[in-house]
């Protein structure tokens, strides 16, 4: 039964992975198709980790586009008045904002969802006034920011595909770590603590630290995407990490299917595409995010994933 | 090995537990019996840490339970059951025995994100003790079914081996025949006694069954109204006066 289960896993990868080298082959001559292939890898890093949040731990943040903003203004000032080379500025801004995620966790851990929900929009809405309107302007403020590629080991990602290459050994290694975290010690207790907080406390489990630890993960999986978001179009402004972008992230989530692997996977792409398809009439996006949430919580709460998996169900009883 | 002394509770204008005192030893199976709302399930969330007494001191195998949290009196030794099964239903019926075991594993957050080969090789042993801990109340071959698909009765077993795969010293089991009929309750009843006999862990049980608890205990507690009114074996306290009365209504 494992065995079986651990082949079908490893079916999927295998897929993933091929379909992922194939796509810019097929896009060759398409450089946007391309650039919208590199949105989806970096929107499946920072929903990964949003999941270890939400769909392990049972918690929520409304704010979470705070998190993909630090990476991303972290990551191209730290470039742009240290000159360290992007490749570790990335690196130290997604650190940064683990320990900032840390630092708000602390409290908001305390609170109910919807409290926690209230408390994480506020944090949201500050990231975002302070590169809106920062201190002597050194967000650049409404102008936005200019940064240079991303280069690694002397090799500059100066093209979508070089960077969607790129890009997608970074999600295999963030799927990875998500994977071992969700079949490990510490998942399990983040599992326990979304099922029955009460009873994970009794059977040993430290439930603030547990909570706390989901949110510096997921905060370091969604600024390490903001950072290769920065890097990949060169150019950041406030605008990019407005409130929308934390429903965006959440919608994607839900919609796809929480605490698994392919949820987000799913839901990254189908939303990624519908934003695309909206781009003639983008101030419609939060109408359809908002008619997107409201049928996934009242109609399908598994997502896709969980009618996908609920209809296989049915097949299988039938069989029997 | 665990002792109570004066413990008290008050909700408001309500003392739910009103200076008891207790005094249990390894080896022994106690119960904990009183009419309703008589504090024994405030009692059990006192010793496990769920409240914190308005006056008195616990103390276990020597050391002050006195201001410690839930997770950490787990990992003193003291494991508890609930009264509403508080499973982790949509995990599997392992799952809750690996988050049972959770103490008893060491692998940290680096181990853990990066499948580190120590981790990996606790795991596998991990997995196997925890097949070995639904052997032992033979419902294994449910291993892989979410928990919540459980019928009633293996729920109950499940949590209370989910509470013994912890390692305890000292297990408290919260009205675990509730709700079960007779035949679970006689292969509770002699479940009960093979937490004593075969994994050393001193059960503490709170039961409504009169039947099932004069049977197995070795030593029996009464609280009504939040006070202890009497302690001793089964004859004893079933010829209480003061436990008649609590029990019969009366004077």
């Amino acid at each position: 039964m494992s065995a079986f289960i651990g082949n079908r896993n490893r079916l999927g990868i295998m897929i993933f992975i091929i379909v992922g080298l194939v796509l810019p082959l097929v896009f060759s001559a398409m450089p946007y198709a391309v650039l919208v292939c590199c949105y989806i890898l970096i929107y499946l890093i920072a929903v990964s980790g949003f999941d270890v949040l939400v769909g392990f731990s049972g918690q929520i943040s409304m704010g979470h586009a705070a998190y993909y903003c630090i990476g991303a203004y972290g990551s191209a000032m730290l470039h742009k008045y240290t000159g360290i080379p992007v490749f570790f500025t990335m690196l130290i801004a997604a650190v940064t904002a683990t320990l900032v995620g840390t630092l708000i966790a602390w409290p908001t851990t305390k609170l109910v969802a919807h409290f926690m929900s209230l408390a994480t929009i506020a944090f949201g809405n500050i990231v975002f006034q302070l590169v809106n309107t920062s201190p002597g302007r050194i967000t650049g403020d409404a102008n936005g920011l200019h940064t240079t590629y991303l280069s690694v080991f002397g090799y500059e990602l100066n093209t979508y595909t070089r960077f969607y290459y790129f890009a997608l050994i970074m999600v295999l290694l963030f799927m990875l770590i998500k994977y071992n975290l969700l079949h490990s010690r510490v998942g399990r207790a983040m599992l326990a603590i979304r099922e029955n907080d009460h009873a994970a406390n009794g059977m040993g489990v430290n439930v603030r630290f547990y909570k706390v630890a989901a949110f510096a993960v997921s905060a370091f999986f969604a600024a390490y995407a903001g950072a290769m978001f920065a890097h990949l179009v060169r150019y950041i402004s406030p605008d990019s990490f407005k409130q929308t972008v934390s429903v965006m992230f959440l919608t994607m989530l839900l919609f796809g299917g929480t605490a698994s692997m392919s949820g987000p996977i799913i839901g990254v792409t189908i939303v990624s595409l519908l934003n695309e398809a909206l781009r003639p009439a983008s101030s419609y996006k939060m109408l359809v995010y908002g008619v997107l949430l409201l049928f996934v919580i009242l109609i399908f709460p598994g997502g896709i994933l969980g009618v996908m998996r609920s209809m296989k169900e049915k097949i299988i009883q039938k069989r029997k | 090995m665990l002792d109570i002394n004066n413990l008290t509770i008050t909700f408001g204008g309500l003392t739910a537990v009103n200076d008891v005192s207790m005094h249990l030893d390894e080896g022994r199976i106690y119960g904990l019996i009183g009419p309703n709302g008589a504090g024994k399930t405030t009692f059990f969330n006192l010793v496990s840490g769920v409240y914190i007494p308005t006056s008195g001191n616990i103390s276990f195998c020597g050391s002050s339970l006195n201001g410690k949290k839930p997770y950490q009196i787990n990992k003193a030794g003291i494991s508890r059951t609930y009264q509403v099964i508080n499973l982790f239903k949509k995990m599997t019926v392992l799952e809750n025995i690996l988050v049972g075991m959770h103490t008893q594993m060491k692998s940290d957050f680096a181990a853990s994100l990066f499948h580190l080969r120590k981790e990996r090789r606790e795991e596998e042993e991990a997995v196997e003790k925890a097949h070995q801990w639904l052997q032992f109340v033979g419902i294994d071959q449910r291993a892989n079914d979410m928990a919540g698909s459980l019928p009633y009765g293996e729920q109950r077993l499940l949590e209370i081996v989910r509470a013994l795969s912890s390692k305890p010293r000292l297990i408290l089991l919260d009205e675990p025949a509730a709700g079960m009929n007779s035949a679970e309750k006689e292969t509770l009843n002699g479940f009960i006694r093979k937490i004593m006999s075969e994994l050393h862990v001193t059960p503490l049980v709170i039961e409504h069954d009169m039947k099932l608890i004069m049977d197995i205990c070795d030593y029996i507690f009464v609280l009504s109204f939040g006070k202890k009114i009497a302690e001793g074996t089964p004859q004893q306290v079933q010829a209480d006066p003061e436990v008649i009365a609590a029990y019969l209504g009366g004077e």
